[in-house]
Parts: structure tokens; C-alpha cells; sequence
């Protein structure tokens, strides 16, 4: 699985390359227009790049199952699951990583926004809110920060996943059917909508158990707790969509 | 010895019946013609058996085993269309082929390609149809597997590349080795031909030895494809 990985890799490294760079260029002649430019710059990466990921993610697997080239993927002796689940992680450490990269732009845009404003940059004041974060002396702490980002990573998992099943589900059993792009968006939609029916009704027998706890302003440990029904959900959801669609690439993909 | 048996095997779509009951046992160590016009299901067989498409009904065992991913190691087909990476450079998808499938002999594909001046360091979308076909035939034949299925490989090729490719089927044949060849450029291939199986409207309108159809009917294979065919 780990080739597979490294060929999605191979596929897309020059477009990222060539994104990195337009991106920086844009944020480096944002500088000369000041704070504005700056902050401007922080404010739409992030808009802009939440686009070009989704689009991304949809093209890398809608590419493998409607182009020809997706040939070159399905001769080799990888099973449906091999195949979706190497999809999946490559997607997620393509989104970890344009996170990662809007975190240094943050940095660099912060720094130099510190640099023009001629605020003088206090390390003291710095270890200051980095322990008052560790402590909680914000009310929230960084065990609050973790679990927010695990939900949202659980969250962007189960969104692929059901992308993924949507696209792969027209591939298999609706293969011959015309408008096939707009298909997978209709199946995507009852998909999504099944799924909030289902979670829905979970939701409401879990009622009692979220009464339970004081959702003002909820304690780290409160707020595992909390999340943790919805974090199962999403977990329970990308498995079962996962498997689905590797059974559907493995027993009744037409390419 | 069969190597592959296909029984009872359907294909339809929805409004459309690609195969029809095709019974069919292809034994190692031969060389099979797949023969009939666009449209009789030959590419569509091939699918099936690569584990591109899935069949409706009916059974494919390859080397006594049903087919599945696992199969796929066994088989190295040849798309009749350029389904190679066009981003990727020719020494690209060789070592695609190298990473992918463990019975790649690398060292053999850059043989063949040097011999068939394909330049690997070539950006495939910048290649002609005919390299684009003399490279797909590289890569499917430095694999060693007992089942090759090579679809209309002579198709796009000038008349002088038709003869090298003639030669590398024939240079890569032995006795543990099965081809099936789909092709409508019949005269071109039947002397190669071990077995031919004539395919019309998704079914097996005839097969058999081909020496013994050619002595039986006393005509060519090309000859009695035109019989076969003539009201297709």
C-alpha cells in the first residue's frame, strides 16, 4: 500500500510544487501592500486552498476511475481496500499538510506584521501564554485544542470517505449510466442525507447522557466525553464506508 | 493443461448484452487469436478476465482459482488504449511496472525498449501512437506471468513496427506461457496463431485448433474470418 501512497505522491508533487510557489510569490508582493496585504493574504489562503483541496482529493480518485489511466491502478495485484484506503491517506496527509503550511505562513505573516507595526516581540510575554495555555488559565488548554483538532480530522476523514463511497458506488453499481459527475453528486447528497438520518437518531437517544454534563464550560475531561460519541460516529462511519467501497472496487468496478 | 477456463460467463449492461454464455478452455503454451469485429465483445472479455470490469453471471478460473486481485498477478494485460500516466517519463512507468509487479524484469524492458528505439527518457504524452504502442508492449512483455493478453497490439503501429512486435510476441513465447492476442488485422497475425476463437455479438461463433479449421474449411484464418464475419 505504501507504493501505491507514493505514487499518488509522484502524480501530484510538481502541481504542489508549482502551488507552493505561486503562493508564496502572492504572499511576498501582499507584503509590500503592508498589514493589510498581509492579513489579507491570511484571511483567503485558507478559503482558496480549502477549494483547491477538495477539488483535489475529488480528482485524484475520479481520475483513476473514469480516465484510462486508472487502468494502470486497477492491473496491479492491490485489493479494492489496498486501493481506497491508499486514496484515503494520501488525502489526509495532503490536508495535514496544507494545514501545516498555513500554520508557517501564520508565523511568517504574524512576524512580520509584528516587524512593520514596530511592536517589539516579548519572549517573556510568549512563555507566559504558552503556560497560562498548558495550565488552563484561558479556560480552555491544549488538551481542549487537541481534542477539537481530532474531531475535525475525524470529521474530514468521514467527509473523504463518503466522497469517495458516492463516486465509487456510480462507478460500480450505476456504471452505465450517463451524467456520471452529476450522479455521484446526487448519490453523494442521499448519502449525506442518510447518514445525518441515522446520526440523528442516535444523536437523540444519547440525549440523557449529554444532560449529564455542564456544556457552558466543560472541563477537558468532560469535554473527552463530549466528543467522544461523535468522534465513535465518525469512526464507526469512515469504516463502514471504507469497507463498503472496497467491496464495490473489488467485486463490481467497470471501469 | 487449462490455464484458464471461462464457464457460462455474461456481461450485459443496461441496455446492452456484451457477452453471451461464452464457454471457453485456453490451455498453457499456446498462442489464442481472439478475432472478430469492433463491437463482438473481444475487448470486453479481456476486461473481465484482467479484473477491469466485473462479470454478470458465470465463472473465470485462472490457474484453478477464481479471479480476484490475486489473479491480476498472473496476468499481464495490454489495453488497446494509452492508458499510461502521461505526466510520467518512459523510464517512469518502467519503474512503476518494477514497483507494482514483482515478476518485472526491469533489465529486460530497457532492453527491449533500446531495441525498439523508444527514448526512456521521453515524456509519454510528447510519444507517437506507434511508440505509445511499442512501449505498452515493452512493459507487458518483461513481465514473466503465465498469461498474457495483448489487445489489438498491432493497432496504430506503421507496417516495419508490426514486424518487430511480431517478433517480440514470438521471442517472449514459451511452453508456460499462454497469449491471448485480440486483433482485425488477421493476415497480419495468423501465423502465429495457435488457436483461434471468433467472437460475434458477445458470443463464440466458432473456435478451435487453427491448422485444423485452415485444412477443414480450406481457407486461410483471414479467409474464414471473412466467412464468418461477411453479414457482421
Amino acid at each position: 500500500m505504501l507504493k501505491l501512497i507514493k505514487y499518488e505522491f509522484i502524480k501530484k508533487y510538481k502541481s504542489a510544487i508549482i502551488a507552493l510557489i505561486a503562493s508564496a510569490v502572492l504572499n511576498l508582493f501582499l507584503f509590500t501592500k503592508g498589514v493589510a496585504g498581509s492579513s489579507i493574504f491570511l484571511v483567503f489562503f485558507p478559503m482558496v486552498m480549502a477549494v483547491v483541496y477538495i477539488s483535489d482529493i475529488i480528482k485524484m480518485y475520479s481520475d483513476d476511475l473514469n480516465k484510462r489511466s486508472g487502468y494502470m491502478l486497477f492491473m496491479t495485484p492491490n485489493s479494492g481496500y489496498e486501493i481506497i484506503v491508499s486514496k484515503l491517506i494520501t488525502a489526509v496527509i495532503e490536508g495535514l499538510s496544507i494545514l501545516l503550511i498555513y500554520f508557517i505562513y501564520v508565523l511568517i505573516n504574524g512576524a512580520y506584521i509584528i516587524y512593520i507595526s514596530g511592536a517589539e516581540i516579548n519572549f517573556n510575554e510568549i512563555i507566559i501564554t504558552v503556560d497560562k495555555l498548558v495550565s488552563g488559565s484561558f479556560g480552555f488548554n491544549l488538551a481542549h485544542v487537541f481534542m477539537f483538532l481530532l474531531t475535525a480530522l475525524l470529521f474530514l476523514i468521514s467527509f473523504i470517505t463518503t466522497v469517495y463511497t458516492a463516486m465509487t458506488i456510480r462507478k460500480s453499481i450505476f456504471s452505465e449510466i450517463k451524467f456520471g459527475g452529476f450522479l455521484s453528486f446526487l448519490i453523494f447528497i442521499v448519502l449525506n442525507w442518510a447518514i445525518s438520518y441515522v446520526s440523528s437518531e442516535v444523536y437523540n437517544l444519547l440525549t440523557p447522557y449529554y444532560n449529564s454534563f455542564s456544556m457552558s464550560r466543560p472541563t477537558a475531561t468532560e469535554l473527552v466525553y463530549i466528543m467522544m460519541p461523535i468522534n465513535i460516529w465518525s469512526i464507526a462511519q469512515s469504516i463502514i464506508l471504507t469497507f463498503f467501497s472496497g467491496y464495490l472496487l473489488e467485486n463490481k468496478i467497470n471501469l | 493443461m487449462d490455464l484458464l477456463k471461462i464457464e457460462n460467463l455474461n456481461k450485459k449492461y443496461y441496455n446492452k448484452i456484451a457477452l453471451k454464455n461464452i464457454n471457453l478452455s485456453l490451455e498453457q503454451g499456446k498462442i489464442y487469436g481472439l478475432l472478430g469485429p469492433n463491437g463482438s465483445g473481444k475487448t470486453t472479455l479481456m476486461k473481465v478476465i484482467a479484473g477491469l470490469h466485473n462479470q454478470t453471471s458465470g465463472n473465470v478460473i485462472l490457474n484453478h482459482q477464481a479471479l480476484s486481485y490475486k489473479t491480476k498477478a498472473d496476468i499481464s494485460y495490454m489495453p488497446t488504449e494509452n492508458f499510461l500516466y502521461e505526466s510520467f517519463k518512459v523510464k517512469d512507468a518502467v519503474k512503476f511496472y518494477t514497483d507494482m509487479y514483482s515478476d518485472f524484469q526491469e533489465a529486460n524492458a530497457y532492453k527491449i525498449l533500446k531495441e525498439i528505439n523508444v527514448d526512456t527518457e521521453f515524456k509519454i504524452s510528447k510519444l507517437s501512437s506507434g511508440l505509445v504502442g511499442k512501449l505498452k508492449i515493452a512493459l507487458a512483455l518483461s513481465r514473466n506471468v503465465d498469461l498474457y493478453m495483448l489487445d489489438e497490439p498491432l493497432n496504430g503501429v506503421d507496417v516495419l513496427s508490426r514486424d518487430v512486435i511480431m517478433d517480440l510476441i514470438t521471442r517472449s513465447y514459451s511452453e508456460t506461457k499462454t497469449f491471448i492476442i485480440s486483433t482485425h488485422l488477421v493476415s497480419e497475425i495468423e501465423k502465429i496463431l495457435d488457436s483461434v476463437i471468433f467472437l460475434k455479438d458477445g458470443n463464440v461463433e466458432l473456435s478451435g485448433d487453427a491448422e485444423e479449421l485452415r485444412l477443414s474449411r480450406e481457407l486461410s484464418i483471414e479467409g474464414i474470418y471473412k466467412e464468418v464475419f461477411k453479414n457482421a
